[in-house]
């Protein structure tokens, strides 16, 4: 009885301890999704057909990453420029030569919350991960 | 006891082995990002025509120009600061070394190629161009692994 109480005990702890960091995945492949998601919108939006990222593209990203299992919601895109224009605006695209920034960001959802257990303290609560990049606009009129 | 002793022992191991590959996911993610940001920082270099001289009818590119955008686009996709020195949001943790920066104007005959033996990068150029090579330092989430550095190269041409 004992020894099965044992090897219980130790199979349940070893499962544990084998799967358990596994969570920490989440959070590199999220990043690296948004990193993605953020390089494929500025290659399409620095191009020389648009020279914009305006809210139709930004629409079919979120659909596009909450198939990956985002809350649509959550994704907040910055879109700036380097000569101060909107970057968003269909109707005034950038010309060639001024740098297209976007940033995307995301919270961390609780993710880390388990490493409490460990003694970590999880990333205060508005503090998110983040894809960033800036290409020049393709754009010529 | 022995039995106590061996889950310790477990234990540490694998999560040893889940620090290691966390560490290298992240190791070849940051390599790609770095990557692209160059490649992004010698393009938008190498599209910086003097245009002084292009009323002469000289196709070539501004150096300091090319020189201060290749430093620009570097610092905003990697969010560093003027220096080059990581901000916070950054995912480096050392300072990023602009090691080569050369930019190929109209001194040279086209189809030009370009050697590089201490970095061992080759590239050939049909237009004016820029070659960019940036060293790296990879920052280790656990230490588990050995240190890792890159030399990422990087080029580009003129397009017009």
């Amino acid at each position: 009885m004992k020894q099965l109480l044992v090897f219980i005990l130790f199979a349940a702890m070893f499962c544990w301890l084998m799967f358990s960091p596994i969570y920490k995945h989440v959070l590199v492949i999220r990043q690296a999704l948004l990193q993605q998601e953020v390089n494929y919108l500025l290659e399409v939006g620095a191009s020389g057909t648009y020279g914009y990222i305006d809210g139709s593209m930004i629409a079919e990203s979120r659909l596009r990453l909450t198939d990956y299992g985002f809350n649509p919601a959550l994704l907040e895109y910055e879109v700036t420029s380097t000569s101060g224009a909107e970057g968003g605006n269909a109707s005034e695209p950038l010309p060639r030569g001024v740098g297209l920034r976007l940033k995307l960001t995301y919270p961390y959802e609780q993710l880390l919350n388990i490493d409490r257990l460990i003694g970590i303290a999880p990333p205060p609560e508005d503090a998110r991960i983040a894809g960033r990049g800036m290409r020049m606009s393709e754009y010529v009129p | 006891m022995a039995k106590l002793l061996f889950g310790i022992l477990m234990t540490v191991v694998w999560w040893m082995l889940h620090a290691l590959q966390l560490d290298e996911e992240a190791a070849m993610g940051t390599l790609n990002d770095v990557k692209l940001a160059v490649n992004s920082a010698a393009h938008a270099a190498a599209q910086q025509l003097d245009r002084d001289k292009l009323e002469l009818g000289v196709l070539t590119i501004d150096y300091d120009q090319a020189q201060q955008t290749a430093a620009t686009y570097l610092m905003e996709n990697l969010a560093l600061d003027r220096n080059l020195q990581p901000t916070a949001e950054s995912l480096l943790e050392s300072a990023v070394e602009v090691r080569v920066f050369e930019v190929l104007g109209e001194d040279v005959l086209y189809p030009y190629s370009y050697h590089n033996e201490q970095y061992d990068y080759e590239v050939t150029f049909n237009r004016p161009g820029v070659v960019l090579i940036v060293h790296v330092q990879y920052p280790a989430l656990f230490g588990v692994l050995a240190p890792i550095e890159w030399d990422i190269r990087s080029s580009a041409e003129l397009v017009y």
